[in-house]
């Protein structure tokens, strides 16, 4: 037991130094700013003093390592300094979208795990007919296509045409839940066929992998019915595979979220990040590049420790 | 029951009697199944969920035809060893390389194919399709199909040249690694994963709101963020082959890392080097085009499919389907790339099922 414990401790320090360089990273990127940031958000029309003044605010007079501790000492308890348009709270504009990102991204989640994961078992258990190349093509040209030609096509045919889902999803306070699911259902929809195509392919992968292992031929050779097969033999071996498949997706998510709230003006964390780009209000930049960065990142650990927990082999290192 | 429907189904079960006469069990199969799918499909959709199929089915076929055509023609004009190769090829991979072919000729002689400049405003805005304009005009009044002919040298263009360098740097820096081990692996190693676990279109946002959307910065920016995949194959490929005996052998002869590297390491990796440009390419393809989508990419009025699918997308509302043309142009030449990837992963490999 005290191996294992071991073994995820060590995994989980190395995630905190991946966090901890990235956040450097996205830090003293800006300070590669040609120039001065102040001079950057001022433009052309800044004096010597309006440019002083704004240093004063920004404290960019102090050393760049007392800026980036003052910084990450605040980004941990979510406060991420003042937006250089608005100058409002950058945390208090971000909370609320966090959450709403969230809620896509869990929305999706839940609907594509479960569907993936099965399709994923079926087609790998086709495999070589007719329905597998099929799903294979599908599940290509899903991945290939972008997000945003997957979201307006959704549009296109469910919304404009039928009439079915409303094609931007403006939330509102006070909303029931039913109602949340309906107006979203569009950007989740859109998540749900690229994350699908993705996993099922790596869940297809794995499990070919696995039924081409001579255990499973021994299985078969005495004359087990074939769920016995699967679900005796198979599936335990499957899981880490399938956790490590479930997680790595759902890191994909993240990438997806961008472009897919910015197709359906969803008010998430991705539409305030491109909008901020555009404006280069750096402050908002950093924390929403802080915050996207930390979820991709404890995925990753979430899906190597959930591979150590589950395969023994692997808390044997030789 | 119209005449559509009573020949739709005559010869949908017709074909599937002669396909079972002839023992051609598939193709039985896929024929019976449509027919069965057709008779589900038409009961809910009536006439034009059958006409639907049709269409596709048609299309289908076309796409098909086209790509035996096209496999037997670069069979005919190759040379013996390569026909050989590409006779074994499937359709899907026939069919990739005939959409990367036209897609070449669409972005080489752009000028002389649109029929007007990709800038150049010669009607009103959204202007409906007319004998003049194929597919009509976009927001400003400039001659849509004009664009996306542009579009596929302008947006292709950017995202082979950002391929070509972050494959460039990927696996020079990965074969350097593999020579010479020690610190230099150890640090580029580590370097590779930092870039690799902040996700690419974060890092890519992050990097255009400091340096600005300039042509020079997108390609620089992507080629540093997909460069780490590139280096990752390169390092595994190459560290195979260094420990190789005439590896041993060149070294001894007194050769440099250099001629190691392009006489040795080289010639002996280059299978799944050639497979991994064209993923690369695809991922490249694909977050160039979000990030035009974004209005980050090609700034107007060069023409762009990532940009043209935002400044359009109001038609999207109207139930028109010219905004979509330059995000399916993406979504084919990516899917196209991927099949023609596919079969050389297939070959190099010998992987079966």
């Amino acid at each position: 037991m005290s191996d294992i414990f071991k073994l995820v401790m060590k995994r989980l320090g190395l995630g905190l130094v991946t966090l901890l360089v990235v956040s450097i990273l996205i830090f003293f990127a800006v300070e590669l700013l040609p120039g001065d940031i102040a001079q950057a958000v001022l433009g052309q029309g800044a004096t010597e003093e309006t440019v002083a003044t704004l240093r004063e605010r920004m404290g960019l007079n102090d050393p760049a390592i007392v800026r980036y501790l003052d910084w990450l000492g605040g980004a941990v308890r979510g406060d991420f300094g003042v937006s250089l348009i608005s100058g409002g709270s950058v945390g208090d504009a971000i909370t609320q979208r966090f959450l709403n990102t969230l809620f896509l991204a869990t929305y999706a989640a839940v609907i594509a795990v479960p569907f993936a994961i099965v399709l994923g078992v079926l087609v790998a258990l086709m495999r070589d007919t007719l329905f597998d190349r099929a799903a294979n093509i599908l599940t290509l040209t899903s991945i290939s296509s972008p997000e945003f030609f997957l979201g307006y096509v959704l549009i296109l045919y469910l919304s404009v045409k039928t009439g079915w889902f409303p094609a931007i999803s403006s939330l509102s306070a006070g909303m029931s839940f039913g109602e949340l699911l309906e107006r979203t259902f569009l950007p989740a929809l859109t998540l749900v066929l690229v994350v699908t195509a993705h996993m099922m392919r790596m869940t297809r992968a794995a499990i070919i992998n696995l039924l081409a292992s001579p255990y499973i031929e021994m299985a078969r050779l005495k004359g087990m019915p074939p769920w016995k097969v699967i679900v005796k033999h198979a599936l335990p071996n499957a899981w880490a595979p399938i956790i490590n498949v479930v997680a790595l997706n759902l890191a994909y998510l993240i990438t997806g979220v961008v472009l897919v709230e910015v197709v359906f003006v969803y008010p998430g964390i991705g539409q305030l990040l491109v909008d901020a780009v555009a404006k280069r209000d750096f402050p908002i930049v950093q924390a929403c590049c802080l915050i996207f960065a930390a979820t991709f990142i404890l995925l990753n650990l979430a899906a190597d420790v959930g591979s150590i927990l589950t395969n023994p082999r692997l808390r044997h290192p030789k | 029951m119209s005449v559509f429907v009573i020949g739709y189904y005559t010869i949908l079960i017709a074909a599937s009697c002669l396909a079972v006469y002839f023992e051609r069990r598939r193709v039985f199969m896929l024929l019976f199944s449509l027919t069965l799918v057709s008779f589900v499909a038409g009961i809910i959709g009536g006439v034009g969920a059958l006409r639907t199929i049709t269409t596709l089915a048609a299309v289908l076929s076309l796409a098909a035809g086209v790509s035996y055509a096209f496999k037997e023609f670069l069979v005919q004009i190759a040379r013996p060893g390569l026909a050989r190769e590409l006779r074994t090829a499937p359709l899907t991979a026939a069919f990739g390389m005939f959409v990367i072919f036209t897609y070449a000729i669409a972005g080489i002689f752009a000028p002389w194919i649109a029929p007007h400049g990709q800038a150049e405003v010669i009607s009103t805005s959204f202007a409906p399709p007319d004998a003049n304009m194929l597919l009509g005009a976009d927001q400003l009044g400039r001659d849509i199909f004009s664009r996306i002919i542009y579009g596929a040298r302008n947006t292709v263009g950017l995202a082979l040249a950002a391929t070509i360098l972050a494959f460039v740097m990927g696996a020079f820096a990965g074969l350097l690694a593999a020579v010479k081990g020690g610190w230099f692996d150890q640090f580029m190693g580590r370097f590779a994963d930092v870039i690799m676990s902040v996700p690419s279109l974060i890092f890519a946002l992050l990097m255009l709101s400091i340096f600005g959307t300039n042509l020079f910065v997108i390609v620089v920016v992507v080629a540093v963020i997909y460069s780490p995949r590139v280096f990752r194959l390169t390092r595994a490929v190459a560290g195979n082959v260094v420990v190789m005996d005439y590896i041993e052998a060149a070294k001894l002869r007194g050769e440099g890392d250099w001629y190691l590297i392009r006489r040795e390491i080289l010639p002996n990796s280059t299978a799944p080097l050639v497979a991994e440009f064209g993923l690369e390419f695809c991922f490249v393809f694909l977050l160039i085009a979000g990030l035009s989508f974004l209005g980050l990419g090609i700034q107007p009025p060069t023409a762009d499919w990532g940009s043209m699918v935002r400044e359009n997308a109001t038609l999207i509302s109207f139930g028109d389907v010219t905004p979509l043309i330059p995000a399916a142009a993406i979504a084919l030449l990516t899917v196209a790339v991927n099949f023609v990837v596919d079969w050389m992963l297939f070959r190099s490999s010998g992987l079966k099922g």
